[in-house]
């Protein structure tokens, strides 16, 4: 999973500008097409937008249209997978130019925008079953506050679980079967591996984001979304903590550059002993560095565990919409999101998924330990930041919180400066 | 210095290269694969269709260099050796290109290439390069350096405008040519998100696009990546070879051609 | 005295000039439009005055942003200027092995940010290569911050910059010294001239032009660095955001679906701005030259 979310730091790494809104690029909600609804005939041509799939799982993706082709005779299903790098460039021309595909594969954050502009169907509107179907906090993740609907079919499920390295705690004077919990136990289990290694090795290497805040109780933003709220005597408590571990050497310095991957690579280096990653990340790991993931054992998430959400969407320019409804119903059914879980470490969205005794049985594996962990996580997880925070704002975080925790400015100067950069953001 | 300099090709050669039974991501990273196999490379070409890619890749090279080559040339033998009202003011707007910002305007040439019915076109990826503006101010600074002299000694000889070009201006600007072409080629061979944002129909993808698939969602092997990478950057070295011998044979016959 | 009908130069213009207008002046004249409205890459676009230029004299990474191009064109500017000359020199040589020589240092050319972004980083970073010899000659005690100190990150990209620019440059340099006439370094040298000075009387003039054009690019790509600055501190800017350069900057405001267009236009004019002095300093030098 972490692929996914990493993916996202590597579309804003692609060199080239963009934007500016063409001729094509202003349909407001005014100008989206009359909704269509579901009631419609199942037929006809229909395209299915996937990111990055191919070809891994091309095979999957394949028998699941050809079983939507059989079930609706008379459709034809053209299946476009888009590279991950960029996809966030190709789906906002592709909204600009009025483009889109009929059915759509957008992460929320992807999402959010275009309903805003009122691109969206709302698919609760056009299927009322939605919200017995799936689960709460996944079709959350499709609304909009003061936007009536929801505008995607929720579909694979994934969270965060802590990996450590075996080999590495051991060799300096930590129990693998009791990893810290808290952050408490964290800094102080650091502090024992600083000095049996010399600091040569480390056991954090992870800089506070937005939702370390929200799980410290921080609230993020005011209750009505119209401002961030985040310069709490609270926030700048935790931020002073993670200052003063700095200062001791219990972190390296890569913290204050790193990106959300920046950990991952330590890890996979040997220089850190933990990393957070999704329920899959045993089995990536063991195609990157195959000697290191026998020595790895996951463990459950510190405080919330924050939920990740993949979709599917309908633009409202849809020329088939009973048919974009009836794939991407299908696509996230009970039954095809379970085959898909069975192919690597995501969850199904849908509620009936629940009891697959699949997901709460390990194999023994490590990778078996993880899934379950997940999964068990999974019933806690919360999207632990705002739909209102967009890339610019959580780069201009980032850059508070490594200024805070080099001690160049204090904790406090720092959220200020950070929230006040946010709300510009938000007002215009 | 040297050392730096090909450290990455190094590098990634040899990650392409190793097993799947190999570490690639260590603190002190093995330069030397301990059980080298061609595996990666038969993978790539089993994963996505190289081939095609690839001549995806060269058709929008090819329209992009000849594109340079003809269009830059003549424009900057005009710029540099003819004398029109106007030129002071184009070669001014040529200049400001250099420092006019084209951060904000990918998705308005977008709706420009798509307004033209170019959509989904290789043609429609080629077209914004096809002719670059430092292309066009290098081949003037090319054709300057052409001492005077010997175009007046060709005016009096009563040679046209064209014989001027093609006998006095190309012998002796052989060397910005090829340089143009290895820049335009490169340029166009290494595009990413310009070929992205025009093609839809994955069977039109180019190589650097296509090989984008083989950093997948839930499986990224950094072998084929290497691979991959290894495979694109083969033509480049190709072409760099095959013309470098231009300009180096300028440098050494030395002397201007009259 | 004209020797050619006077279309003759139109028809060999007129296909870069019709580029020129469709894909360089005119997206250009759209992003002066759009620096006075609030436009976003979806909806928006409403005039809103000089809002987003007051907004710029507010915005205090913008001044750091300053601070770091303008830093960043005085150090390369000598340096990729001379150097890559230097250097074409050098190679064109005919030695053994010199083929060698000229594809190794055009390779950094084309390597890929990302691995570029690799080694350096591996040569940089607390535990890199750099750090690691340091220590061990015992020149410094712990490992230079060159990643994450505000100064240091900037030099560190700086010496990317450079070892990127020698091999581009070097190619432009090498196709101006082929016409450099033989004769006229033969002549100097029976006068007795040393390999210094034919290089200033007899090298120098006869690639003026080249090297005026190289500064121009040195000096543009330099106000408009961008990738260096960006993999060296993974895409953050160094603490604060402190690294950032005026593209990165913008980079930051325009892009993704919630991009402020409008805000990153005008900081794009302020790029503008800052980019045109130098250059009329440069073109007003050569002709003092001339």
């Amino acid at each position: 999973m972490r692929k996914y979310w990493a993916g996202l730091a590597v579309v804003v790494a692609t060199m080239a500008g963009c934007g500016l809104g063409g001729p094509d690029s202003a349909t407001g909600p005014g100008a989206a097409a009359p909704v269509a609804s579901a009631g419609g005939q199942v037929k006809g041509k229909v395209s299915l937008q996937t990111w990055a799939l191919k070809p891994k799982f091309t095979e999957y993706v394949q028998g699941v249209i050809d079983g939507f082709e059989k079930k609706y005779p008379g459709t034809e299903v053209a299946w476009l997978d888009q590279p991950a790098e960029g996809y966030s460039d190709k789906v906002l021309t592709q909204a600009a130019g009025g483009t889109l595909p009929d059915v759509v594969n957008l992460p929320p954050d992807f999402a959010v925008p275009l309903i805003r502009q009122g691109l969206l169907l709302d698919v609760a509107q056009a299927d009322p079953a939605l919200a017995t179907e799936y689960v709460p906090g996944a079709l959350a993740a499709y609304a909009y506050p003061g936007v009536q609907g929801t505008f995607g079919y929720p579909w694979y499920l994934n969270t965060d679980v802590n990996y450590w390295n075996t080999e590495l705690l051991t060799k300096h004077g930590l129990d693998p079967e009791k990893p810290p919990a808290t952050l408490d136990e964290l800094i102080t289990q650091a502090r024992t591996m600083k000095e049996r290694s010399g600091g040569k090795v480390y056991l954090m290497s992870r800089r506070p984001e937005l939702g370390d805040l929200t799980n410290a109780g921080v609230p993020i933003m005011s209750p009505d979304g119209a401002r961030f709220t985040f310069n709490t005597p609270e926030a700048v408590a935790l931020l002073d903590r993670y200052r003063d571990a700095f200062k001791e050497g219990l972190l390296p310095r890569d913290v204050l550059t790193d990106t959300y991957a920046g950990n991952a690579k330590l890890f996979n280096e040997g220089t850190v002993a933990w990393t957070t990653g999704g329920g899959n990340y045993i089995t990536s790991l063991a195609t990157d560095n195959p000697t290191l993931a026998p020595k790895v054992v996951p463990s459950p998430a510190m405080g919330t565990p924050p939920l990740y959400v993949q979709g599917l969407s309908i633009p409202k320019q849809t020329k088939n919409a009973p048919a974009a409804l009836a794939l991407a119903r299908w696509v996230t059914s009970a039954e095809n999101q379970a085959a898909f879980a069975h192919l690597v470490n995501i969850f199904p969205s849908t509620k009936s998924s629940a009891n697959d005794p699949f997901f709460s049985k390990s194999d023994g594996t490590s990778s078996g330990d993880a899934k379950v962990i997940a999964f068990e996580s999974l019933a806690r997880a919360k999207v632990l930041e705002p739909v209102q925070v967009t890339e610019a704002m959580k780069k201009l975080v980032r850059q508070q919180f490594a200024l805070a925790i080099s001690g160049d400015v204090t904790s406090k100067e720092a959220l200020d400066a950070a929230v006040a950069k946010c709300d510009e953001l938000l007002k215009n | 210095m040297l050392a730096i300099t090909v450290s990455p090709f190094l590098w990634q050669l040899s990650t392409s290269l190793k097993s799947l039974q190999e570490d690639i991501y260590t603190g002190t990273p093995g330069l030397l694969p301990s059980r080298p196999t061609l595996s990666n490379y038969a993978e790539v070409a089993e994963t996505i269709p190289v081939w095609s890619y690839a001549v995806n890749s060269l058709i929008v090279a090819a329209i992009v260099v000849a594109g340079n080559a003809a269009g830059a040339t003549a424009a900057g033998f005009a710029l540099a050796k003819l004398r029109f009202r106007g030129a002071k003011l184009l070669l001014g707007l040529f200049l400001a290109t250099l420092v006019l910002p084209g951060e904000v305007t990918i998705v308005s040439q977008y709706v420009t290439v798509r307004s033209l019915g170019l959509a989904d076109t290789l043609l429609g990826v080629a077209l914004p390069g096809a002719i670059g503006m430092l292309n066009v101010l290098l081949m003037r600074t090319a054709f300057q350096a052409i001492p005077p002299e010997m175009d007046e000694a060709a005016i009096i000889d009563g040679a046209t405008t064209w014989q001027r070009l093609r006998h006095i201006g190309l012998p002796n600007v052989r060397g910005m040519l090829s340089v143009v072409t290895i820049f335009a080629f490169i340029g166009a061979w290494d595009d990413f998100l310009w070929p992205l944002i025009v093609l839809t129909d994955p069977d039109n993808y180019t190589l650097t696009v296509g090989l984008q698939y083989l950093n997948g969602t839930f499986s990224a092997n950094p072998r084929l990546i290497a691979a991959g990478t290894m495979i694109s950057f083969l033509p480049i070295v190709i072409v760099f070879a095959a013309l470098q011998r231009f300009f180096f044979k300028g440098v050494e016959e030395g002397a201007i051609k009259g | 005295m004209r020797h050619h009908r006077w279309f003759t130069p139109w028809v060999l213009v007129a296909p870069a000039a019709v580029w020129l207008f469709m894909f360089s002046v005119w997206p250009s004249i759209n992003t002066v439009v759009l620096a006075f409205t609030d436009a976003k890459p979806l909806g928006g676009g409403h005039f809103t005055g000089l809002a987003n230029f007051r907004r710029v004299l507010d915005d205090d990474q913008l001044v750091d942003a300053l601070v770091n191009s303008i830093v960043f064109m005085l150090v390369c500017l000598p340096l990729l200027t001379v150097l890559p000359l230097l250097i074409a020199i050098l190679v064109e040589k005919k030695l053994p092995g010199i083929t060698f020589f000229r594809t190794a240092f055009y390779t950094p050319v084309v390597a890929s940010a990302v691995v570029v972004a690799l080694i350096w980083g591996w040569l940089l970073d607390d535990r890199g290569l750099v750090n690691g010899f340091a220590q061990w000659l015992g020149w410094v005690s712990g490992p230079v911050p060159f990643l994450t100190d505000r100064w240091l990150l900037l030099f560190s990209a700086i010496s990317l910059t450079v070892w990127k620019g020698l091999g581009y440059y070097m190619i432009i340099y090498l196709s101006a010294l082929g016409n450099v006439r033989r004769e006229l370094h033969e002549a100097a040298a029976v006068d007795g001239a040393g390999p210094v000075r034919r290089f200033l009387s007899v090298t120098v003039p006869g690639v003026r032009n080249t090297m005026l054009l190289v500064s121009v690019l040195v000096s543009v790509s330099a106000l408009r660095v961008f990738s260096e600055l960006y993999v060296l501190s993974n895409g953050t800017g160094g603490p604060g955001g402190r690294d950032m350069s005026l593209v990165m900057l913008i980079q930051l405001y325009s892009r993704g679906f919630t991009g402020h267009l409008g805000y990153a236009s005008a900081l794009s004019l302020v790029l503008l701005a800052v980019t045109i002095g130098p250059m009329l300093a440069l073109l007003r030098l050569n002709r003092k030259a001339a």
